[in-house]
Parts: structure tokens; sequence; C-alpha cells
């Protein structure tokens, strides 16, 4: 058989240069990361350093003001986070049983065919860009939070409310807590169920009882997931927040506003200190989502300890 | 028997939670349906957003001849003697007009001349669509009389105005109907291709090194968990990215401010976490005994990859697409930053404009929400958006089948 030397050469030449372009490429993916966080924070810790040009921010004030008014170049983001945390975790309470239980549903109790309708219905919700579910929040959500008002004898700023963002994120965390619920729960291992079924309990008692507290650890991997997307929820958000000047906001129908919310208001400006107070503002939402994934990920440890899946 | 009413009950419970998701999805339909679905019209899809507004007179060499007008017999107010049927329409921005539904091709209104200075008389036609502002017309005495859009009132008065007291036409104010999505389907199209174009060589060669050569090491496990990092980075922050990171990049291109390019470039980094995992998770499906295969036969590992691996994985590949494509339409806050919300009419790659999400963010986020037509356009990225998610499952469908 005769070997084509110089051919020989040339491919392995050619599979040197694809491993290294391959890899190449892996890195500059995975550098895009470092690139966002490095940039963020460099334009948004600029406006605290002295010599900043439009005339330093005080670090300290800005992370603990209650007041936020561009008009008045007065920025304070303390109540911001606050109405941000609260509005998230809210929206949390309200969605996290309605997705276990639709999980629950799909997975183990509903009838084959409509179990599979059902996560079509949960895949079609989580394919709804933010910006359709801040229509539908602007044109039914606010209507039912003045209607719900109404009723407490209490007149809201058109809709517009904490209420209504909490109801927004609710809906829009939702297909992600269900989808990484229902993938949990199917992970469960069949013999704990049969075991459980065989001591005598019943299917729905081994549904609550056994699947779970053995898919407690994926749920809970779903809710942080949930949270971070409700913290970084911008355009639908700022659609009902209302962006109060003053904070926190505690009352359900007051107009609130949040992290997202100020970093879209008012965007006439492409430089100054207006502009580059929305990278600080970024650079907070980012510190905000980091902590708050990180302590949920120690209370998810102590919680997986003793979980199966 | 207790234990039965109980787990009744709780069952009871699960089917009322998958409900209420079933309810609030029909609530969204419901809601779009019927706010936006009477605005859909081929109109809009090609119309301008902006409507614009025209001031012609009569040309001199045109000669008049009653005579010479054809029958109508159509939708709206028809009259024989202009040549012109109206009818009275609310438009995408919710005002009341005289719209022109049909001109007759020997009507006066067929023959004019821009008076608009910088035109030049250049020839004008009176096209169906546009809304009449006010009419110059001659009355029996020769006298010209300004027909004001007040005295017009509606389709009907106008016609009948016309009918009885004209003798001739002196000029025309009109306004071509505004409210059209033409603008921002070009530059959605526009973020798709550019996004794609940079998104897919990256992702692709990063899924292939990550699958096919990386061994499972510090740097390689860093690698991966940078880019499952972006996964959960929110949008807005990409945003924020794309103006500081990548403006300079698309000034070396020609762009003077915040553009298109600049929004797909942003876009692209965005699309690499999912065209990277669905890329990779068709090369994991791939039997390991076709690259076996292929390389006891003496091909390089480069050749079994691009010539025997990468064709099985092609559905893979299809579906990352399809899911960045549907990515694209939907995203909007992070091209608030890297596009504007400036929705323009003839978008250029290096030109602001709006896609259609960040159009809805745009008329929504003014001083007077346009609800019906953020609905309708809402309805149509949805349709696009729920159909790109059914061909996905297809796909997925076909890959779990492919090689078993």
């Amino acid at each position: 058989m005769l070997i084509d030397k110089k051919r020989v050469k040339r491919n392995k030449a050619l599979d040197k240069f694809f491993r290294g372009f391959f890899m190449a490429m892996a890195i500059l993916s995975s550098s895009f990361i470092v690139i966002i966080v490095l940039f963020v924070c460099a334009k948004g810790i600029s406006p605290f350093l002295p010599g900043y040009e439009y005339g330093q921010v005080d670090l300290i004030s800005f992370l603990t003001g209650s007041i936020y008014r561009q008009d008045q170049g007065i920025y304070g983001v303390g109540f911001i986070i606050i109405n941000t945390l609260i509005s998230a975790f809210l929206a949390l309470v309200i969605s996290f049983p309605l997705s276990v239980l639709t999980a629950l549903f799909i997975a183990k109790i509903a009838p084959k065919k409509l179990s599979a309708a059902m996560q079509s219905v949960v895949e079609l919700l989580a394919a709804v860009p933010s910006v359709v579910y801040g229509v539908f929040a602007s044109g039914v959500i606010t209507g039912v939070v003045e209607w719900i008002a109404s009723l407490f004898g209490i007149t809201t700023f058109g809709g517009s409310s904490l209420l209504a963002v909490v109801l927004l994120l609710a809906i829009m965390i939702f297909p992600t807590l269900t989808s990484m619920s229902i993938t949990a729960i199917r992970a469960v291992d069949p013999n704990l169920e049969q075991a459980s079924l065989a001591l005598g309990a019943t299917k729905t008692q081994t549904n609550f009882k056994i699947c779970l507290t053995a898919a407690k650890s994926g749920i809970f991997a779903g809710a942080i997931l949930g949270l971070g997307r409700a913290y970084g929820e911008a355009t639908a958000v700022a659609m009902v927040a209302g962006n109060k000047l003053f904070g926190p906001t505690f009352n359900p129908f007051d107009i609130t506003r949040t992290l997202t919310s100020t970093m879209l208001a008012g965007l006439k400006e492409t430089t100054g200190l207006d502009y580059d107070i929305r990278f600080s503002v970024g650079l907070v939402l980012i510190v905000v989502i980091f902590f708050s994934n990180w302590i949920l990920n120690m209370v998810k440890k102590r919680i997986g300890r003793n979980s199966v899946a | 028997m207790n234990r039965l009413v109980k787990d009744n009950i709780l069952k009871g419970i699960t089917y009322i939670a998958s409900a209420l998701s079933v309810i609030v999805l029909a609530a969204i339909l419901w809601y779009l349906v019927s706010n936006g679905l009477s605005l859909i019209s081929s109109d809009l899809i090609v119309g301008d957003y902006y409507a614009t507004t025209e001031n012609a007179a009569i040309s001199n060499d045109y000669i008049y001849d009653e005579s010479a007008i054809g029958e109508y017999t159509g939708e709206g107010y028809y009259s024989a003697k202009w040549g012109i049927a109206l009818e009275d329409i609310t438009t995408a921005h919710n005002d009341e007009e005289i719209s022109v539904v049909y001109v007759d091709p020997n009507s006066p209104f067929m023959h004019m001349n821009s008076l608009v200075s910088g035109e030049d008389g250049m020839a004008l036609s009176l096209t169906e669509g546009s809304s009449i502002q006010n009419i110059y017309y001659l009355d029996e005495a020769g006298e010209t009389v300004f027909l004001s859009r007040v005295k017009m009132a509606d389709a009907q008065n106008t016609i009948a105005v016309l009918d009885a007291n004209a003798t001739g036409i002196v000029s025309i104010n009109y306004e071509s109907i505004g409210g059209g999505i033409r603008g921002s389907i070009f530059a959605t199209l526009y973020l798709i291709g550019i996004s794609l174009l940079i998104s897919l060589p990256i992702g692709i060669s990063s899924a292939i090194y990550l699958h096919e050569y990386a061994s499972k090491n510090k740097i390689n496990s860093l690698i991966r968990q940078g880019i499952d990092t972006l996964t959960g980075v929110p949008s807005i922050v990409y945003g924020l990215m794309g103006v500081t990171v990548l403006f300079p990049v698309t000034q070396l291109a020609g762009a003077t401010s915040t553009s298109i390019l600049l929004g797909g470039l942003t876009l692209a980094i965005m699309l690499l976490p999912t065209i990277i995992r669905s890329t990779e998770e068709a090369l994991i499906v791939v039997p390991q005994s076709l690259r076996d295969g292929s390389l006891s036969l003496g091909a390089t590992k480069s050749q079994t990859i691009f010539k025997v691996v990468l064709p099985c994985a092609v559905n893979g590949i299809l579906t990352g697409v399809l899911l960045g494509i549907g990515r694209v339409i939907g995203e909007s806050a992070a091209l608030v930053y890297t596009t504007s919300t400036v929705i323009n009419d003839n978008p250029t790659i290096l030109s602001q404009g709006t896609s259609l999400s960040l159009m809805i963010w745009s008329i929504m986020s003014g001083e007077q929400p346009n609800y019906e037509l953020a609905s309708a356009i809402s309805l149509i990225i949805l349709v696009i958006v729920f159909a790109i998610n059914f061909i996905v499952k297809i796909i997925g469908k076909r890959l779990a089948k492919s090689f078993v």
C-alpha cells in the first residue's frame, strides 16, 4: 500500500490546527462572562472614585439611600434593592407551591394524554417573550389589581403596583420552576416509591410524601433559577412597576421600583452621570443575584443532605 | 375511607394548580386576540410606522371628464362624479380617520403633482389606505373652497359635499397610513442574521471542543463553568456589556451611534449558551462506534468530526438555530441599550431601529401606550415563537429515534 507522506503530514497539521481552533473558540465563549463582569464593574464603580468627571458620588449613601431622583441628582438604591428582593421573593412564595403541585400532576398524577397536554402548556408559557407578558400585565393584571384594590376601597395608580409586579413575576417564573420540578420528580428512584407502596401507603401518599421529599433538592434548584429570573426581569416589570422615587414599598397597592426598572427609566441621555449610574445599578443587580444564589445554594446543600435525587 | 377522601382532596389540589396555568395561558391569548387580531392585516405588515403627509394639486395637463369615470360597487361611499370611495376607520394610532378605499384610474386624484417644497412637483396619485386631511375644491361660481377635516366630518358627508358642490378639484392634503411594522420586521431579520452568523461558528466549535476533545481537567471544567454562568446573566446586563465592550467594535465598521449591528453582536453572545448546549446534546447522541469506525479507517480526528460526527448532529444544531431565532425575536431588554428604542421604518445594519419586541416596549413605555398595536405585534411574535417550539419538539422526537 502506498502512503502519501505529504498528505499524512498535511492532515496531521490540519488536525492540530482544528484542535487549537476549537479550543480557542471554547475559551472565547467562556471568557465572555469575565468580560461582562469586568467591564460592568469598571464602568459601574467609576462614579464612586475620586476624580470622576461628573462629580464623585458617595458609595455609602448610594447603597443605603432611600431616595432616587435623577432630576435632583440624588441616587440611593438601598430601597430599590429591598424592593427587588421583596417582589422576587413574594413572587416565589406564590409560584412555588403552584408549580410543585403542577409538576407533581404532570409527572405522576395526570392520565397520560392530559399530562402531555399540560406539559405543552408549561412549554408554551416558557416560550412567551417577557415583553408580551408585559403587555398582558399592563392590560390585564393591572385591571385585576385595580379591582382588588377597589374591594378594599383603595385607589391605585392605574393598577401599577407592587402587587402587579409580584403577580407578573409569579407567572413568569412558573414555567422555570415547574419544568425543573418535573425533571426532579421524574428522577426519583422508583424503588423508593415501590417500597412506600409495599408498606401500604396509597399512591397519592407516596406521591406527596416520598416523591416530593426525595426530589426536594432538584425542586429547590428550580427555585434558585426562578429567583434569578425574577431579579433580572426587566421590560415586563418596568411596564407595571411605576417607578417610585422613594421607598421601600411594603404596601402591595403602592407603586414600586426595582433595579431593572430603574435601569430602563428615561434612556434619553447617552453620556454623563445619569448614564454611568445605570452601570452601577447593573453592578448592584449582579451582586444581588450572586449573593442570593450563594446563600440559597448553601441552604440547598443543607436541605439536600438527606435527599436522594 | 378517611384515607381515600384525603387522597382525593390532595389530588384535587394538583388539578386546581394545573388548571390555573391553563387559565393564565388562555387569558394571555384571549387578551391579545381580542385586542390585536382586528389590526392584523397586510397593511400592518408592509406599512410604515410613521405616517407621511402629502400635499398635492391636480396636475395642469389633466382634463376632467365625468363620463370617463367608471362604476364601483365595493365597500365605502363612492362618488361617481370624482371617482373616489371613502370609508371611516380607526387607525393603529387610535385616531378616527377618513380613509380612501378606491380611486378610479381616471379620477383627478390619480393625476396630481406634489406641492411639498423640495419634491419639485413630483407626480403623485392618491393611494388606497391614505387618510384625507382636507381638500380645496372649486364651487359653481368658480371660487376655491376649503373643505377642512372638521367640515368633512365623515366619509358619507365628504362624498355628499363633493358631489353636490364641487365643480373641480384644486388640491388635497392626505396622510399615508402609519402604524405599520415593516421596518421592525426587517430589523428583526437583520438581528437574527447577524447574531446567528457570529454565534453559530463560535458556539458549534465550543461544543465540539467540550464534547470531542476536552478531557476532565481543571481548565476544561473552568471553561464549562464560564459558559454555564452565561445562562444566568440577566439580559439587561448583556445590554450594558454591549454598549461598553462591543460599541468600539461596531465603530470600526462605521457605526456612529448604537445600531442594529451592535444589537446583533450583543445577542450573538447571549445565544452562545443555547447554541452550545443544543449542539452538545446532539453530539452526545452520536454513537461512539461511528467515531471509532471512522478513526480506524485512517481518518484524522478533525476529518471524523467534519465528515462523520457533525452530519449526524445536524438536527441538534438546527434546534439550536431555531431556539436562537426564538430568543432573538423575543428579546427586548438587551436591545434597549444597544439598538435604541427609536422605531425606524427603513433600518440598515448601521442605523438604529427596533426589533418587533423592542417596538412593543417602545410603544408601551411612551406617554400614551398603544395597547391594540402592542397586542397585534405580540400575537405575531407568539405565533412565530409557538411554531418554533412545535418544530423543535418534532426535531427532538426524530433525534431521539435516529440512533436507536
